[in-house]
């Protein structure tokens, strides 16, 4: 990336005692020692949740889906909530990693790991929703064309629920790829600090024996490019397919066009908000407030306020066309679901996905970290509404009032989705223990360019002592060496 | 033939085989890869790893494989097989249901010798193959696990022999002592069983034989004695009648012979293009009931005002035909006289019939049908009905004198829970011989000392004379299960007579049956042939009629004064379609069907009207408030339940529930209302009690207008019109969207790019007409049965998770505070263009090449994504393992379920339909069109080697259907009923089309005989 930055622009690193050692030591530290008693309190309590999850999915699995809330008329209801809502979180991963890489957005570099381990373990908790809300779990292999001896017997190509199977397959393997080839000189890098010959082991397990070489870099930078060319469309796809489970039925307030653009917008809402409260967290948790700055927070909540407007208008859009269309089940629909007996839902919903985002118009509030995170769980749980309104208030009331009914979920509805969120948090918490939650390499790409010591030196002559010292690192570090190569391959485009 | 060869690891294996092949061409059956494992390895011990690799393998995964199989069940073929059973095939016995002096000719199909379905019987002249919920049901009395297995002396088995011997010593000498023995039972409409007693009488002299009906018709009886000299009911005719009026009485439901009135009152009522006409019906009744929904007119009234108004009518109908008036009834409304000039107007062709049990105002329903000349037209005296007998006065008497009576002998009745003061009468009966001949453990059967268990009616030989000169015939479908002996047989024996009862009604037939009958010359044919048939038709016996009108004006005062002191708040005791009298409250099946109207099951509840909303319960949590109900002394409560068109001050409550024996608890809801027989229901008093309570409702009211985003539309999911409307333009109110012409509006917009199915062969359809149904729930039941549909429970039915394939949408329109009522059959539409279809990622539902829309459940993984995307809300999806195939724990009360048919009971399981998969947890079901029947049809034709016959295949539902609203056949066979129906009826419509879905499934418009229609204005959002 340009050496050369704006003054203008706020720098992505803090601290003016920063130098590419510093940051390898602020990073892989967390990884290091023994975790802080903060550590073990988070982990035990999700720890705990997580468990409680398996135990409702198992209570589900010995006793049948009749100890979840459903019934006749509203077959769906928490389970395809929660999936859609846990594979919208995983979209700001993708997003990130990928579409702001193709738009050399600098500030992605401090986020981009923890969004993208966010992504996984978000469509980890995700996929667990599809398969045990089907009542024969045992038989969910019969989801895959395989080949097979019963006629051959295929799947139904003109289900969006295996249109599901592919997007998300797909998505998860794409970002796992992603991921972990972005994590490979960063464990390389863990692996020269280790003190103990098994940690070496295991990192360079973990690294592939990174060497560091400029070949590998090469390699890796087009790599990283191959997979974000890759990923670009998946950000599209994987939730305008998600939209396909509905707007590709008969119901009211399903049956909509509006969709794929209305749903994607949502995700990447959702996400965002998510990496928001993920990095708030996690900066406080491992003392990561140099990296992740005010201006990181800043970054995402203006893409939070567009996207939340970009909702906003969805919303509006439908109420309108339902309007507009003359059609009675339609109207009754979105009339239903604003004024209906669910109105409770749509005006939480509509409160925090459309109203609370708009206060981050004022900077001060999206500079301020307590806002941010207020407003970041605002958001999380105005997305999860906006799918519990769009499943359960078009299901429950449809065509023939006689099938009109009602849900209340139990107990076992509301523990399994609790029990994700704490699937979700062991695992960024093992996760942000284990692996290094910042991309270290990353990071010191954007060094000479973005942080406040290279503010500093901007007024002053050019000093490449840094540089130097990175170098006497040796070739683990690889923050140089990926320095000047982006600086070759940029000046080349 | 080659040698076996050794041969050691796979290359070697291969090289056989080829050869093997080559060579010998199957010549050595002899497997040469299994032998030649186990050679190489014992001929020389050299076993190689990839040997004991394998071994070890195959051995592990046959442990494996050993450790999850499912259990076997071992079935033994028969040795010597019964001429008539064939594996596979269903047989059908003609017999009658008879319960009580309802009587349904029926076909019970029986498969490898067990009973699973009974169907009804088309050559009956009383039911026309009609049948009831409750006919159908009684298949679960057969296989009920309260069910008697012997005779027992207090509690204690005993073998049959010491039973009689010791009962019969016992009446002996009570009888020679002079004390009272009493013969009490239901109504018993079987001249065998009545023999049977008349001998027992001779051989006791003692001994009275007393008759009583749970839900009492001795007002109607007495009055007819009164009036004609005769304790009997007319024999009705609601297919003659132009102009039915009812006052309270439920005929189409509950009253007398409902199955009968039905078949005819439905015959009067199908209008087509050649017959554009039909009866009209008033009601005139307090509580909504099922002949009131099914009314053109309905007239509310208070519980009181239903006597008042017939005296109202008395006059207002004798002013016109210059006949003395009697007592003002000081009641009187337009309706009512606007009731009485249409009435005059069809006087000779109309029929008033009245359900309120008092002599006094049955004496005036009898003069007001004198005064319009309907005796001899529509109600005659040819062929009474002896459906009711039971005699009010002879219990009183009985009970007044109890301490005369030494012996009780009970048959038929559960007089301990159905008496108004049922427990006093237990304790009495302690102090007597009291035996109890029924069949399964009951309130009565606690407080007997001895029972004398009798046969299931399925097991038993029997007759039944419901209506003068028509004899039906019952026959054994089954042997008996347990050990136990058909009433009347015990009767005949402790009456000294050593017959079978088979033997005995044989020559009972050979001496009185067959010289009343001139159909058949001898013994040999008539029996043969009545048994085939199930029912023959007698001559007619010669009726000494002696008709009397002059009571009226004494009759009227009784009516007037009795009514002087209402109050306010008044109780109306009513029956429920399926519950009934409440002695088959131990049938799920009754249980779980939703009554028609209030859509509750598993319980009763206090009806009352709109008018006050302090009692409006939450629809959509399902949450009912409980009142206080104080009725004389007596104090109960009760959730309240409001249903439009039940005047202010209104409460009513059904007999039927409040069991306290039976075979589990989940039949022991409610409050028994026979206890509150005797008091002034008239002036009760109703407190909320400030509890809520869930009461397990089917559907609960919602509009079916709206006024949200569009404005003020309707659904037109029943579409409905009049007769003067119909006869100008038959497509009459048979419209979509904006109120446009159906087939204009077809023609203009389905149109599709893509081709649709093409149907070569056959193309099922299925028409159902709106105007026929009266929503008796008949259909539901035998649907139940046909199709193995699992009974859920009353907290699965709660939470909405009944599995009923078919269910009857009801919809009020019109005026909130009288509203008019559609029933709608739903059951899978059978779509052309299924939603359902496209969307099961699996396709384990798919279209059939004769359109239907089938499940297969072995590919089903239960994502439910189908259930969701039906526009019908018709797909059911096993929350549970209701059916019990495969649960670990016996008694499975676990998470809200019960099992509250008895599925883990062998027993019960034994009315499982062989035919029809018995779907396991996890997988949606729903209306398969009875598959199974289409099967067994087609291989009928294919073995007869004709085509297949229009009306060939009837599913379950139409089978059942008394009202022939459901017809069923092959849309490509253009002489098919359902061809002719959907191409020329200009009634046709399917629900819901707009979303072309393009369903197989069609329906008829409603036809209402009035002045105009209703508007959809109904509104109940009072309630959200």
């Amino acid at each position: 990336m340009s050496v050369y930055e704006s003054p203008l622009r706020e720098a992505l690193i803090l601290g003016d005692d920063k130098n590419y050692s510093k940051i390898t030591d602020d990073i892989v530290r967390n990884t290091e020692g023994r975790p802080p008693l903060r550590w073990w309190i988070a982990f035990v309590i999700s720890a705990a949740t997580a468990l409680f999850g398996v135990f409702c999915l198992a209570w589900t699995v010995w006793f049948g889906i009749g100890v979840w809330g459903l019934n006749k008329t509203v077959d769906w209801a928490w389970d395809i909530t929660n999936f859609v809502w846990w594979i919208g979180i995983g979209h700001a991963g993708t997003l990130i990693s990928a579409v702001l890489l193709l738009f050399r957005q600098k500030w992605r570099t401090g986020i981009n790991r923890a969004a993208e381990a966010m992504t996984i373990f978000a469509v980890v908790c995700a996929g667990l929703f599809p398969i045990f809300h089907m009542g024969r779990v045992w038989m969910a292999f019969f989801i895959f064309p395989y080949p097979n001896t019963r006629g051959p017997l295929w799947v139904n190509f003109t289900s969006p629920l295996l249109w599901d199977v592919f997007a998300i397959s797909t998505y998860f393997t794409v970002s796992l790829l992603f991921w972990y080839s972005g994590l490979m000189p960063d464990f390389a890098t863990i692996r020269d600090r280790a003190k103990t010959a098994r940690r070496k082991m295991i990192y360079n397990v973990l690294s592939f024996g990174w060497m560091g070489t400029a070949k590998q870099w090469q390699r890796f930078e087009s790599l990283s490019l191959v997979l974000a060319g890759l990923s670009t469309p998946l950000v599209l796809s994987v939730h305008t397919i998600v939209s396909f489970d509905f707007a590709t039925s008969v119901i009211p307030g399903w049956h909509t066009t509006i969709f794929p653009p209305y749903f994607v917008a949502g995700a990447i809402f959702s996400g965002f908000a998510m990496v928001q409260t993920l990095m708030l967290i996690t900066r406080k948790l491992f003392s990561l407030e140099d990296y992740i700055t005010p201006a990181h927070l800043e970054s995402m909540n203006k893409v939070i306020v567009l996207t939340g407007s970009i909702v906003g208008v969805a919303y509006i859009t439908e109420l309108v066309i339902a309007w507009y269309s003359g059609y009675l089940y339609e109207q009754y629909a979105f009339y239903n679901r604003a004024l209906g007996p669910y109105k409770w839902a749509y005006i939480s919903m509509m409160t925090c996905n459309v109203l609370s985002p708009q206060v981050f118009w004022f900077k001060k509030i999206r500079t301020s970290v307590f806002w941010s995170f207020v407003l970041s769980i605002f958001v999380n749980v105005g997305m999860w509404f906006e799918r519990f309104v769009i499943i359960v208030t078009s299901l429950h009331r449809d065509f023939l009032p006689s099938s009109w009914n009602y849900f209340t979920p139990t107990w076992v509805d509301m523990g399994i989705y609790v029990g994700t969120i704490g699937i979700f948090f062991t695992l960024f918490l093992l996760f942000a223990r284990t692996f290094p939650v910042i991309a270290i390499a990353e990071v010191k790409a954007i060094f000479r360019s973005s942080s406040e010591v290279s503010r500093a030196q901007m007024s002053a002559p050019l000093d490449f002592s840094d540089v130097h010292h990175a170098e006497e690192h040796g070739h683990s570090g690889g923050g140089a060496h990926a320095t000047v190569q982006h600086n070759k391959n940029f000046n080349e485009q | 033939m080659k040698e076996t060869k050794i041969w050691k690891g796979l290359p070697g294996f291969e090289n056989q085989i080829e050869e093997q092949a080559n060579s010998s061409e199957f010549g050595d059956m002899n497997v040469p890869a299994l032998s030649g494992i186990t050679e190489s390895i014992s001929a020389d011990s050299n076993t190689g790893r990839r040997d004991f690799l394998k071994m070890l393998g195959f051995s592990l995964s046959a442990a494996a494989l050993a450790s999850c199989k499912m259990p076997i069940k071992k079935s033994i073929p028969y040795i010597f097989k019964p001429e008539d059973i064939t594996p596979g095939m269903a047989n059908y016995y003609a017999s009658c249901y008879v319960e009580g002096g309802d009587y349904v000719s029926v076909l019970v199909k029986t498969r490898e010798g067990r009973p699973i379905m009974i169907e009804g019987n088309q050559q009956s002249s009383l039911t026309n193959g009609g049948t009831s919920s409750q006919a159908i049901a009684s298949l679960l009395n057969l296989y009920n696990t309260a069910r008697f297995t012997g005779p027992k002396k207090a509690g204690a088995d005993v073998s049959w022999t010491a039973l009689d011997a010791d009962i019969t010593g016992q009446l002996k000498s009570i009888s020679d002592a002079a004390g009272k023995i009493v013969l009490l039972t239901g109504t018993i409409i079987s001249p065998t069983t009545k023999a049977a007693i008349a001998n027992f009488k001779l051989k006791y002299p003692t001994a009275e034989h007393i008759q009583y009906d749970a839900i009492s018709y001795d007002g109607i009886l007495n009055a007819n004695e009164k009036s004609f000299g005769l304790r009997a009911i007319p024999n009705y005719r609601f297919d003659q009648a132009d102009l039915i009026v009812s006052v309270a009485a439920d005929f189409l439901g509950t009253w007398i012979s409902p199955g009968e009135f039905t078949s005819g009152y439905t015959s009067k009522r199908k209008v087509d293009s050649k017959n554009p006409s039909m009866s009209r019906h008033i009601q005139i009744e307090s509580m909504f009931t099922l002949a009131g929904s099914n009314a053109d007119k309905r007239i509310p009234v208070s519980v009181v005002e239903e006597s008042l108004s017939v005296i109202a009518l008395y006059n207002l109908i004798a002013a016109k035909a210059g006949v003395a008036s009697v007592d003002n009834a000081e009641f009187s409304n337009k309706d009512i006289e606007l009731t009485a000039n249409e009435l005059w107007k069809a006087r000779g062709k109309s029929l008033f019939v009245c359900g309120i049990n008092d002599v006094n105002t049955q004496l005036l329903v009898n003069g007001i049908n004198n005064m319009l000349g309907n005796y001899n037209s529509t109600i005659l005296w040819d062929r009474p009905s002896y459906q009711k007998q039971g005699n009010d006065a002879a219990v009183a008497n009985m009970l007044a004198n109890f301490a005369n009576v030494k012996a009780v002998i009970m048959a038929e009745c559960n007089p301990v829970y159905s008496f108004a003061n049922g427990a006093k009468f237990g304790e009495s009966l302690k102090n007597t011989l009291s035996i109890y001949l029924g069949e399964r453990k009951n309130e009565t059967s606690e407080n007997c000392k001895y029972i004398a268990p009798t046969h299931n009616w399925l097991e038993s030989w029997n007759d039944s004379e419901p209506k003068a000169g028509i004899i039906g015939t019952t026959q054994p479908a089954i042997s008996p299960l347990f050990d136990t002996r058909q009433y009347g047989e015990t009767i005949l024996k402790w009456g000294g007579v050593n017959d079978t009862y088979y033997d005995y009604m044989h020559a009972y037939w050979q001496t009185t049956v067959l010289a009343s009958q001139t159909k058949y010359a001898t013994i040999t044919t008539l029996w043969d042939n009545t048994i085939q048939d199930g029912e023959i038709v007698c001559n007619a016996p010669a009726m000494t009629i002696t008709p009397n009108f002059t009571f009226m004006a004494e009759a009227a005062g009784k009516v007037k004064s009795a009514s002087s002191k209402k109050g306010k708040t008044q109780l109306k005791l009513y029956e429920k379609v399926s519950i009934g009298n409440g002695l088959n409250a131990d049938n799920p099946w009754l249980q779980e069907v939703p009554d028609p109207l209030s859509k509750v099951t598993w319980e009763n509840y206090l009806v009352t009207g709109i008018s006050d909303e302090k009692y409006f319960h939450n629809p959509d949590h399902k949450k009912f408030k409980v009142a206080n109900v104080k009725v004389g002394a007596k104090t109960f409560s009760l959730p309240v339940y409001c249903m439009p068109g039940i005047p202010a001050g209104v409460f009513a409550m059904a007999y039927g529930y409040g069991r306290t024996i039976t075979a589990n608890e989940e039949f022991q809801r409610g409050f028994n209302a026979y206890s509150l027989l005797g008091t002034d229901l008239s002036n009760v008093t109703v407190t909320l009690t400030g509890e809520e309570v869930p009461l397990a409702c089917t559907q609960i009211h919602h509009l079916l207008t709206h006024q949200g985003l569009g404005g003020m539309k309707t659904r037109h999911i029943i579409k409905e019109t009049t007769l003067e409307d119909y006869k100008k333009n038959q497509a009459s109110g048979n419209v979509i969207g904006e109120e446009e012409p159906r087939k204009e509006w077809i023609a203009e917009h389905l149109t599709t790019l893509y081709p649709g199915h093409t149907y070569n062969g056959h193309h099922w359809k299925m028409v159902i007409d709106l105007n026929s149904c009266t929503g008796c729930n008949a259909c539901v039941v035998a649907c139940n049965a046909e199709n193995n549909v699992p009974v859920v429970g009353r907290d699965q039915v709660i939470r909405s998770r009944e599995m009923h394939w078919l269910r009857i949408d009801k919809y009020y329109t019109g005026d909130e505070q009288n509203p008019q009522v559609t029933f709608q059959p739903m059951m899978c539409q059978h779509c052309d263009n299924a939603p359902c279809e496209n969307v099961c990622p699996v396709a384990a539902t798919n279209h059939s090449t004769e359109g239907i829309n089938q499940m297969a459940y072995n590919r089903c993984i239960g994502t439910r994504y189908c259930a969701n995307n039906c526009p019908y809300k018709v797909r059911r999806f096993n929350w549970y393992d209701y059916a019990g195939n495969d649960s670990f724990d016996k008694k499975y009360h676990t998470n809200n379920y019960t099992d509250s048919l008895g599925m883990q009971e062998p027993l019960v399981r034994m009315v499982l339909n062989p035919d029809v998969t018995v779907r396991s947890r996890g997988v949606i079901e729903k209306c398969s069109m009875c598959t199974q029947r289409i099967q067994a049809g087609k291989l009928e034709a294919k073995k007869a080697g004709e085509p297949l016959k229009d009306g060939a295949i009837k599913t379950a539902c139409q089978s059942a259907c008394t009202a022939n609203a459901i017809q069923f056949g092959d849309y490509n066979n253009k002489e098919s009923v359902v061809a002719d129906l959907i191409n020329n009826n200009e009634r046709i419509f399917g629900v819901i089309e707009e979303i072309h879905t393009m369903p197989n499934v069609m329906y008829l418009t409603k036809i209402r005989n009035k002045e105009e229609i209703d508007e959809f204005n109904f509104t109940e959002s009072l309630f959200d």
